[in-house]
């Protein structure tokens, strides 16, 4: 277990806290000035408009004083004395001088000496443009150097990872790489070595700096030292194009910029929103745009042969679809997917499935999520900000560091800023190493741990005890796909009753958050309704006209409706069940029986391959419009370039079929079509783009938000929905109280043992961050970064089944891989990659058979 | 899990037990174990530091950070006697790189190298605390004072020929050294048995002997 340094400056305060910060008053240059105690006095200068050069100074890091370029005189008891603007702190009284001719003259002397090694080679370095050191150089520097003698010589670049090239003769030594590798991402493997002469950033021999953040170290180089595989000599800075949006590689929503040179997506940095990401991305939303410029993507409308597809016309495809679909009726048609889309895409589907078609089958999930009313609307809901707030923070769900790894970092911070960790989950998690406790239990047996922690068994004493202190935010979620999604409510139940509790959904797939709250489940109309909100539906009507009277099916019913008959056309949207779905093999049979299949996607995938026709989709950086990340804020997404060949926006295409069908949708215009949403969505009360472009200072707005413009008056019952409305109890049972109506948990525990499986091993089926997703598969620089696949098994059961590290088993009569013995993989259970080329076809049930094979011979 | 160290002798074994029981905070015994894992494997090998990185808990790269800053954990393999010559500017005026030159002459290899049975590796390094008694030289680190070329030529020699189990300060300097820039008090007993300074708790000192 590595242990993890405390940060220096303790907890944070929070934006929205309500003890104000201690002010004190400080001179700079002469002139009083407000700041914070305690505050570095370099942030405390750059507030008041002095900007003090810096190298090594990041407000994210702690301070380490090392480049000596934010030198000031500060007057002490011994006169005035030159020091570190970023490593002291401001202090009532504090006289600062940011400008005298001494501070001038360490100023250019510092520059001086950091360019005497520095090679200067701008003319050929991916920084130049954008390089601090070069900027800096301009306005402090000394101009000239006297520095005669021979520069320092390295081999350069070297590879400190698959993604990351280091050229060591341009680095100055600032320390900030070093510090996000150990202080943010938590993986110490690029360190300072030959220190001396020759010091250099280095990683162990044949130990590569492998970490999920690896990128972020390339951003916040000063210098040209760290630079990209993917990016390298590929643009100057000036020539880029500049789009805001966020990532959608998960459901986090980190706030990035996209790059764009001559028509090609060529970068993304991270942008900083403080509420959301810190400035950090994850490698996987950094490196994997390489897919949107991929020439496997489908760039026009296809339709099925019989040896393959043939490329038409959108005209031609328009009326297919439409006459087809028209032929039947509505409630024949259901539609899967819509959560890698907008909010305004997936309000035009949710709208064209329930109006134009008249079916209430849809479902933004593929049955690899939970109760989709839990996730939407749960309450009270948790911020990402509360996780800093938190004095407990419980996360029983996914692993973060492979499936949110953002989040990852957040609560990474708030434990390294004193906060307690409980973690939970079958194996091992990439948040074990900073817990105060971890919980491992037999994959499938999660309700035993409830149990035992809502009745105080003895063996959680010490757990209960740091639970007890509250605030506790729970992070809930499916640990695995072959776990009962029963789980997470019964988790969320438990974890409501914590002290100060705040709840977190844990979905996984970039919008879904949004899709669900555009009505894209069964269950749920747009704003967080309930279908059986008669009262609310009513109020959609007024815009929708009437909505479908039948019960929606979710994914897993209407592929097997498909298989039955009851459901004849199957609209996938950006969906690919075949790998996704938690029984693969269903979902391929539903889609070759399904009479008609129409696929919205952009790439031809394992599923989308069983498609009658394939309409072409817009990807992200494609289309703007906003997005709702899994603590309800909602954020803007940007259009940096238009669609690829002749792919479109889901609105566009399903307003054709609108109008081909005799029908109005809504409007081509995202702003209109985000307007309605404003009007017609409870909870999206006048929430739209716009807005969110002109008021949020770029941070997004969290739903329901009363700050909102109102657009439309709504029923007095959902203009005062309040984001910390108060969870009730009702009768003997927990309930949790959505934005509207009350949702009883459908799975409480019991006093009842989960009976053990002993024939067979528990699944615990989960994707790593680099799995076999279309994206993935499609971005070349992390396509490669995919993990051998292994079967986990107990050292116990290894023992048992007489196999050794390396040695292949058969799981479940159908896939061969070698074992990996781990302690971390509890008894009785089997650890593997889902969503992994190695496992596809292999169906996520509780339990499994692992057999070895035995050599024959 | 079995222990990095299960390879060690059972004596380093316990000391390094002992090592990490001193210290409240565990990483700060990686220099002290760092000279145990040099003494186990002659140098602080890449696999002696995984060893350690495992042993307090944090990553290789971050033990080699240390390792790398002090030229005393050695990166290749030494011989069984590390000579250390030291050129710094006392020795170097009364004739270090002379006294160097002999070294290396005798041995037949040069800076940083190690003679190819492995017996004698020869150094020059800075500073080693001796300026009054310039030109001074170490073999595992135990010191002589006032050596000329040719006492160093017949110290390399005695050291091949001789091949002492221990290396003891007080014996060499009477052997081959000359002025000493003090009194070195009374004798020492315990020298070096490997190319790693002569600490009694890490077991690289020879004992009474
Ligand atoms: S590589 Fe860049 S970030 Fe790292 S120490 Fe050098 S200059 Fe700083
Ligand atoms: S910015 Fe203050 S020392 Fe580097
Ligand atoms: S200069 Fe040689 S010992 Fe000091």
């Amino acid at each position: 277990m590595r242990s993890m340094p405390p940060s220096k400056e303790g907890r944070q305060p929070l934006s929205d806290t309500k003890n104000a910060p201690e002010m004190v008053n400080i001179t700079i240059n002469g002139i009083q000035h407000e700041a914070v105690a305690g505050e570095r006095v370099i942030i405390a200068a750059e507030k008041a408009g002095e900007y003090i050069p810096r190298f090594c100074h990041h407000p994210k890091l702690d301070p380490v004083g090392k480049c000596r370029q934010c030198l000031v005189e500060v007057e002490g008891p011994r006169g005035k004395q030159l020091l570190p603007s970023c490593a002291i702190y401001v202090t009532d009284g504090m006289v600062i001088d940011t400008q005298s001719d001494v501070v001038k003259k360490a100023q250019k002397g510092v520059l001086e000496y950091l360019l005497i090694n520095h090679p200067l080679d701008c003319p050929v370095c991916d920084k130049a443009g954008e390089c601090p050191l070069q900027d800096q150089t301009m306005t402090h520097g000394p101009g000239e150097s006297r520095f005669v003698e021979a520069k320092r010589k390295f081999k350069k670049p070297i590879p400190v990872s698959d993604l990351v090239l280091l050229d060591r003769e341009r680095c100055i030594l600032c320390d900030r790489c070093v510090r996000v590798a150990d202080q943010i991402a938590g993986d110490p493997l690029i360190t300072f070595n030959e220190r001396g002469n020759q010091t250099q950033i280095l990683t162990f021999p044949n130990e590569p700096f492998a970490s999920y953040f690896s990128g972020n170290t390339v951003q916040v180089c000063p210098v040209g030292a760290l630079t990209s595989t993917d990016y390298r000599f590929r643009a100057r800075p000036w020539d880029l194009e500049i789009t805001p949006t966020v990532s959608l590689r998960d459901t986090v929503h980190s706030n990035a910029e996209i790059n764009t040179s001559r028509g090609r997506v060529i970068r993304v940095y991270g942008a900083t929103n403080d509420h959301v990401n810190d400035g950090w991305l994850s490698d996987k939303d950094r490196f994997s745009f390489g897919a949107i410029n991929s020439d496997e993507r489908v760039t026009t409308p296809l339709r099925k042969t019989g040896t393959g597809f043939e490329e038409i016309t959108w005209a031609d495809a328009i009326d297919t679809v439409s006459a087809r679909l028209g032929a039947m009726i509505g409630t024949e048609v259901g539609s899967i997917g819509g959560a890698n889309n907008t909010n305004e895409e997936a309000y035009a589907l949710s709208k064209f499935m329930r109006t134009v078609i008249g079916s209430p089958h849809v479902d933004a999930q593929l049955g690899d999520g939970f109760e989709p009313q839990l996730a939407a609307a749960v309450i009270p809901r948790a911020k990402i900000d509360d996780i800093d707030a938190a004095t407990t923070i419980l996360v029983w769900g996914p692993d973060l560091k492979e499936r949110l790894p953002v989040l990852y970092l957040r609560v990474r911070k708030a434990v390294r800023n004193g906060a307690n960790l409980v973690v939970v989950a079958p194996t091992r998690t990439g948040l074990d190493a900073i817990a105060t406790h971890v919980i491992r239990y037999r994959a499938g047996s999660g309700q035993d741990v409830i149990r035992k922690l809502a009745n105080a068994d003895k063996s959680m004493t010490a757990i209960l005890e740091t639970l007890a202190e509250g605030p506790v935010v729970t992070l809930f979620g499916r640990t695995s796909i072959a776990e009962d999604p029963r789980l997470a409510e019964s988790v969320a139940a438990y974890g409501r009753t914590l002290d100060g509790a705040k709840l977190m959904p844990l979905l996984q797939r970039a919008n879904v958050f949004g899709a669900l709250d555009m009505g894209l489940a069964p269950n749920l109309l747009p704003g967080r309704i309930s279908t059986t909100d008669t009262d609310a539906s009513s109020h959609i009507e007024e815009t929708w006209g009437p909505l479908p009277d039948a019960l929606g099916r979710d994914t897993a019913a209407m592929l097997s409706g498909a298989v039955s008959g009851d459901i004849r056309a199957l609209i996938l949207v950006g969906a690919d069940p075949v790998r996704d779905f938690p029984d693969p093999q269903a979902a391929e049979k539903a889609l070759e029986e399904a009479e008609f299949v129409v696929a919205i996607d952009a790439f031809v995938t394992d599923s989308s391959r069983h498609a009658d026709i394939i309409l072409p989709a817009a990807l992200w950086s494609e289309v703007e419009g906003t997005v709702t990340n899994l603590e309800g804020r909602v954020q803007v997404v940007g259009a940096a370039l238009p669609p690829k060949g002749q792919a479109r926006s889901v609105i566009g295409m399903l307003n054709d079929i609108a109008t081909s069908m005799g029908a109005e949708l809504t409007s081509f215009d995202v702003s209109v079509v985000s307007k309605e949403i404003a009007t017609v969505a409870p909870a999206y009360q006048g929430i739209t783009r716009d807005g969110i472009v002109f008021t949020s200072s770029g941070a997004g707005i969290v739903v329901p938000s009363q700050e909102a413009e109102i657009i439309v008056e709504m029923a007095p019952r959902y203009a005062s929905m309040a984001p910390d409305a108060v969870p009730t109890e009702a009768s003997g049972s927990a309930v949790i109280v959505p934005a509207q109506g009350t949702q009883p948990l459908g799975y409480i525990p019991t006093d009842q043992a989960v009976p053990m499986v002993t024939d067979r091993y528990t699944l615990h089926y989960a994707p790593a961050m680099y799995d076999d997703g279309v994206i993935t598969r499609h971005a070349p620089s992390i396509a490669d970064l995919v993990r051998d696949p292994t079967v986990g098994l107990n050292p116990r059961d290894a023992s048992i089944l007489a196999v050794a590290n390396g040695s292949i088993v058969v799981v479940d009569g159908s896939v061969e891989l070698p074992v990996r013995i781990d302690e971390a993989v509890p008894e009785g259970s089997v650890v593997l990659p889902f969503n992994h080329a190695a496992t596809k076809g292999l169906q996520a049930v509780p339990a499994v058979t692992v057999e070895p094979i035995r050599d024959e011979s | 899990m079995t222990s990095p160290i299960a390879n060690w002798s059972p004596e380093n074994q316990e000391r390094a037990n002992k090592i990490l029981a001193t210290y409240p905070e565990k990483r700060s015994a990686i220099m002290p174990l760092l000279y145990l894992a040099s003494l186990e494997h002659n140098h602080a090998s890449n696999e002696a530091m995984c060893q350690v990185a495992e042993l307090i808990g944090i990553t290789p790269s971050q033990v080699r950070s240390v390792s790398t800053f002090y030229t005393m954990f050695k990166q290749e393999p030494v011989g069984k006697y590390l000579v250390s010559v030291c050129t710094s500017i006392s020795c170097h005026l009364l004739g270090g790189n002379e006294v160097f030159d002999s070294v290396s002459d005798a041995a037949g290899v040069g800076h940083n190298q190690t003679t190819e049975d492995g017996q004698i590796s020869v150094e020059h390094v800075e500073c080693i605390g001796a300026c009054g008694g310039a030109p001074a030289v170490q073999v595992n680190y135990e010191l002589i004072e006032g050596v000329t070329p040719d006492k160093a030529r017949a110290l390399v020699e005695w050291l091949t020929q001789t091949t002492p189990a221990v290396v003891l300060a007080d014996e060499m300097q009477q052997l081959f050294g000359g002025q000493r820039s003090f009194d070195w008090g009374p004798a020492e007993h315990a020298g070096a048995i490997a190319p790693v300074p002569a600490f009694g708790p890490y077991g690289s000192a020879g004992g009474d002997q």
